[in-house]
């Protein structure tokens, strides 16, 4: 990086072409140090704090699980599971993770409403996740799991996505990071780390509604044909067994004879087990627009993609 | 060229919502005057001619162009302005300036100041425009006196609701360029305006902007308003002196483009649309970072009239729709009923209840209930100005869940309260119909959405169920019996 040449502050960001689909939030920290009581502790913070900060710094009334935010290495706060709300004199019900510490203001965890809506989103989230977490390689690790406990969640209140004709099939395709959208809270982390901290332009939040999920930014359909370069960044911020580095998919499984993730969801996509010559199909492109044939074949990545098949095989597809 | 508001000299207005509908295109041959006015906000009535000298006007609805060229025949030869068996005649001033109210549905009753402009003067005509005072210059401190004391109109307006003034302080005292932005995105009254009054909007926008020393204005409108979009950026390129340059930019359909913050996400050009957290709210970070005001034509129209005629008695520009004779968008002071409302057209059938306050409004049976803000909060009723009557053939669980699985479709996705909430929401209705109708996790649902959902989209999306299990618990309960009492309900959540 040469970014202590003052030329090149002109030059266009390397963010420029990167959409992740995502808004473009407003920094949502205190503008000042601030001082701010929380279940009648006074916390002083610095300025660019939340008041999940000054939380954070005191034994609360209540827990409050804020399971989405991460609030590390410029990813977060998203701020859209909701599990943080809590009570403020001045504000009424307020979302912890994304509320700046402004001087003064007066927190209750434990304020009714703030329970209420705190429990509520969290079986929100379960409702929209299913809960295998006997075939899950984050059986034990896993933040939403954390957060179930710790909230006592013994039957959530909405049930869980428990249909599977409704599954996503688990993306087994890449060599190294597999993906299973049932699992997925959407709390953006991966894309963030992938857009924001990593530059590499590869994630995207795509959809709305029941539709949303993490997707591609080339339109690629599984992440073996995604412009992926396997950093590893999204799995390492994954809160769920979302996105689990291959390999290690099945490490915290119980052992029960004849159940498998892959199994549980039934559908899954695997390799191709097509070469992929250099690193990432973009510089494959860019190579082939550099030497251009007389005669075009088709692309290997472009047939025989989405094996949408029911499988038990645990073979992780071929390795090259 | 002069204004078609002065004089007594004979003019006949052609008003058309839908331009393809438009009869005056072949009147090549009658050499009186025959000028284009925009939309009345009365679709019905249209094609509407208005014919008009010394004072008195002949209204003829829906007309062809046949009809066109018999009106023009009978006023050639008459010289008399309702030869031709009107639907409508009313005196008026010969000077005056707005479309007079008419004994026709939706024209009947009201006070057309907002609305003025619409069918009455050119839309983007600078002559008609200053004929009736409009580029009138304010400065900073009357605009900020007007705005202590005027809500914003409408979901799409950063203010719905609240006094203007405050936030445009903050956007002024905040730091970088300010953007004025006129969102016209959704709303039919909105609509109305920029295609048949825009330069009362871009009026409002203007001395916003100077107000506020923005150094641009943006008007934003679904790329399906044709019309709209059309007659607006016409109007954007032939106003005089704007406070500063403006320009028209359009967004998709979707509901949820409207929302203010999407709004803004839509002008900067994100292919993907979702609300942004605040605070801070727009007026601090908004485009492209700046501090951006986001109003909707109606607030901005308001602000225009307002400051040339003053805000004591103010006025609401509503739209009533559903099982009606003619949906219609009218002016009515704030001190008038929704019952006078829905008398200006008239019910379809026999009155049941209405959903107020648009898309998530709130459910009544009661219509003796104010427009005003004040009123229609107290009855937990909605503010957009969008009134859907609902006759008694109507069912209201099939109404409200129809607009729970809308919420459910049309939602950003983003926050679990609204993405995962509409979704339970619509599961819970689907329940009454399997006989299990749980009144209290609907209202504990319905809180946890109003209360940590990142937009107005999610936080009133459970509006419409809350207040109809209010007003029509026994309904409620009947489906959970197996029986629909309107009748209507086979596939009720599938329609």
């Amino acid at each position: 990086m040469s970014s202590e040449n003052p030329q090149q502050i002109d030059a266009p960001p390397l963010t420029e072409e990167i959409a992740p689909g995502t808004a473009t939030d407003p920094p949502v920290g205190s503008t000042d140090v601030a001082t701010v009581t929380v279940d009648g502790a006074t916390i002083d913070v610095a300025a660019g704090a939340t008041l999940l900060d000054a939380i954070e710094a005191v034994e609360t009334d209540d827990s409050v699980p804020a399971l989405c935010s991460y609030d590390r290495q410029e990813i977060g706060p998203r701020s859209e599971c909701r599990t943080c709300m809590v009570g403020t004199d001045e504000h009424g019900v307020v979302p912890a993770c994304s509320f700046p510490a402004k001087d003064g203001l007066t927190v209750q965890t434990g304020a009714a409403d703030a329970a209420e809506a705190r429990d509520v989103n969290l079986d929100l989230v379960l409702s929209d996740h299913n809960l295998r977490c006997t075939t899950c390689g984050k059986n034990g690790r896993c933040e939403l799991q954390d957060a179930a406990i710790e909230q006592d969640v013994e039957e959530p209140r909405y049930g869980v996505l428990d249909d599977r004709d409704e599954y996503e099939p688990i993306d087994d395709s890449s060599s190294f990071i597999q993906i299973d959208r049932n699992k997925c809270i959407l709390c953006n982390r991966c894309v963030e780390a992938c857009n924001d901290v990593q530059v590499e332009g590869v994630l995207r939040m795509e959809g709305s509604g029941q539709d949303t999920r993490i997707g591609f930014q080339s339109d690629a359909e599984t992440m073996e044909e995604s412009t992926c370069v396997s950093c590893g960044h999204c799995v390492t911020v994954c809160p769920t067994g979302s996105l689990v580095e291959k390999g290690i998919e099945d490490a915290t499984t119980i052992p029960l004879p004849g159940f498998t993730q892959k199994n549980s969801v039934g559908k899954t996509d695997e390799s191709t087990g097509t070469s992929k010559g250099p690193m990432t199909p973009k510089k494959r492109t860019e190579h082939t627009l550099e030497t251009p044939t007389t005669e075009m074949t088709d692309s290997p990545s472009d047939d025989g993609i989405s094996s949408d098949t029911w499988d038990d095989d645990q073979s992780g597809g071929d390795w090259l | 060229m002069t204004a078609i508001t002065t004089g007594d000299h004979l003019v006949i207005r052609v008003a058309a919502g839908d331009p393809d509908r438009d009869p005056s295109l072949s009147t090549a041959g009658f050499d009186g005057p025959i000028v284009n006015v925009g939309p009345t906000g009365v679709p019905a009535l249209e094609p509407l001619i208005a014919v008009t000298a010394a004072g008195r006007t002949a209204l003829y609805t829906h007309c062809s162009t046949a009809d066109l060229e018999s009106i023009t025949a009978s006023v050639e030869e008459t010289g008399d302005v309702d030869g031709a068996d009107p639907d409508a005649v009313v005196s008026h001033a010969p000077d005056r300036n707005r479309l007079p109210t008419a004994p026709l549905p939706g024209l009947r009753a009201g006070d057309r100041r907002v609305l003025g402009a619409c069918s009455w003067r050119r839309p983007t005509s600078v002559a008609d425009h200053k004929a009736a005072g409009g580029f009138a210059p304010s400065d900073a401190e009357t605009v900020l006196t007007v705005g202590n004391s005027l809500n914003g109109r409408g979901w799409g307006d950063l203010c719905q609701d609240d006094p203007l003034a405050e936030t445009w302080r903050t956007a002024r005292a905040t730091d970088g360029d300010p953007v004025v932005v006129v969102n016209g995105h959704g709303s039919p009254a909105d609509t109305l305006l920029l295609s048949s009054a825009p330069f009362e909007v871009l009026d409002g926008a203007s001395v916003l902007a100077s107000t506020v020393a923005a150094d641009r204005i943006i008007v934003y409108a679904s790329s399906e308003d044709d019309n709209a979009v059309k007659t607006v950026s016409s109007a954007v390129d032939t106003y005089p002196d704007p406070a500063a340059p403006m320009e028209v930019v359009t967004g998709p359909e979707e509901y949820r483009a409207a929302e203010p913050t999407m709004a803004i996400e839509a002008i900067e050009g994100n292919h993907r649309l979702e609300a942004r957290l605040r605070p801070p709210g727009p007026e601090r970070v908004g485009l492209d970072g700046r501090p951006t005001l986001v109003h909707t034509p109606r607030t901005l129209a308001h602000l225009a009239v307002g400051l040339r005629e003053g805000i004591d008695e103010q006025t609401r520009v509503m739209t009533v729709r559903g099982d009606v004779d003619s949906v219609a968008t009218v002016e009515l002071s704030e001190t008038q009923k929704l019952s006078e409302l829905v008398d200006t057209v008239g019910v379809d059938g026999s009155f049941k209840a209405a959903c107020v306050g648009g898309r998530f409004g709130g459910i009544t049976r009661d219509l003796d209930v104010g427009i005003g803000v004040e009123a229609l909060n107290n009855a937990d009723l909605g503010t957009d100005g969008i009134v859907d009557v609902l006759s008694d053939a109507r069912c209201l669980v099939e109404f409200v869940g129809q607009r729970a699985s809308f919420a459910a479709e049309e939602n950003c996705g983003r926050c679990v309260p609204c993405r995962e909430g509409t979704a339970q929401l619509a599961s819970l209705l689907r329940n009454v119909y399997d006989g299990e109708f749980d009144a209290q996790a609907i209202a504990e649902l319905d809180r946890v959405m109003a209360s940590s959902s990142i937009c107005v989209f999610g936080e009133r999306a459970g509006r419409p169920v809350r207040t109809a299990i209010e007003a029509f618990t026994s309904e409620f309960k009947a489906h959970a019996e197996g029986r629909c009492p309107a009748g209507t309900c086979l596939e009720p959540l599938e329609a």
